[in-house]
């Protein structure tokens, strides 16, 4: 392997991938372990967090600051230090997207996803002001498909 | 299930360093103070259960069709936050 390759979710022409391990799964499903990042270009702002194992079963997670840009999660210092995160730079976070419709779609902000960048390790983290936020924030859902 | 009775202000230790206290009783709202290590997490079982559900909700399959998303999100998500991952 390489060293120092960084990966781009930016405007790439080809989709980047890039592999996450959360040691302990995502809420209910705590079996699996091991995601791969896929971003594609022409979708973003939506990223895949694709089973590994499996080719189809994914999640769909945005940067939850597109939505909100004054989002504010306090991330409990347990998963700080479990996710060896030093810095806020260091944090990659990421909204889990559930798709309700076709004109409707809803990002959890009580749990996002903090991958380190730098280990490729995230977890599921239930944010200490959670109340303050909802698990279906709406996105602005433009009303038919251009 | 263990069940004890506690009065205003006294406390049970679980495991020789969680501790939690009756702080306040005040009709069917029972205030509990916990004292953990930070690598114990502590969690409503409400909001624990929210996310499960909405997680389960949101699991899909990648070729489903994404939404097009209007008006600031769209502009906002031209130039990219960061996000970048560097291999490790």
């Amino acid at each position: 392997m390489k060293c120092a390759e960084t990966i781009e979710m930016e405007t790439t022409a080809a989709p980047t991938t890039s592999r996450v391990r959360m040691p302990m799964g995502i809420l209910g499903f705590e079996q699996i372990k091991d995601y791969v990042l896929v971003a594609n270009p022409d979708e973003e702002p939506f990223v895949w967090l694709r089973v590994e194992d499996n080719t189809t079963l994914a999640f769909v997670v945005i940067d939850p600051f597109v939505i909100l840009p004054d989002y504010k999660p306090d991330i409990p210092p347990a998963d700080v230090e479990f996710l060896g995160l030093k810095d806020a730079d260091d944090a990659l976070l990421l909204g889990i997207v559930t798709i309700q419709g076709n004109n409707r779609a809803t990002v959890n902000l009580k749990g996002p996803i903090i991958i380190n960048r730098h280990t490729h390790t995230g977890k599921q983290v239930i944010i200490t002001n959670a109340p303050k936020y909802s698990v279906q924030h709406p996105l602005p859902v433009a009303d038919n498909v251009a | 299930m263990l069940i004890l009775s506690r009065k205003l202000g006294e406390s049970i230790v679980i495991d020789g360093h969680i501790h939690v206290k009756v702080m306040r009783v005040d009709g069917d709202v029972v205030k509990i103070g916990i004292e953990a290590p930070a690598t114990v997490p502590v969690h409503r079982q409400e909001v624990y259960e929210e996310i499960q559900r909405s997680n389960q909700q949101a699991l899909t399959k990648q070729s489903s069709p994404l939404p097009k998303l209007a008006g600031a999100a769209r502009q906002l998500a031209k130039p990219a936050p960061k996000t970048n991952l560097s291999k490790p």
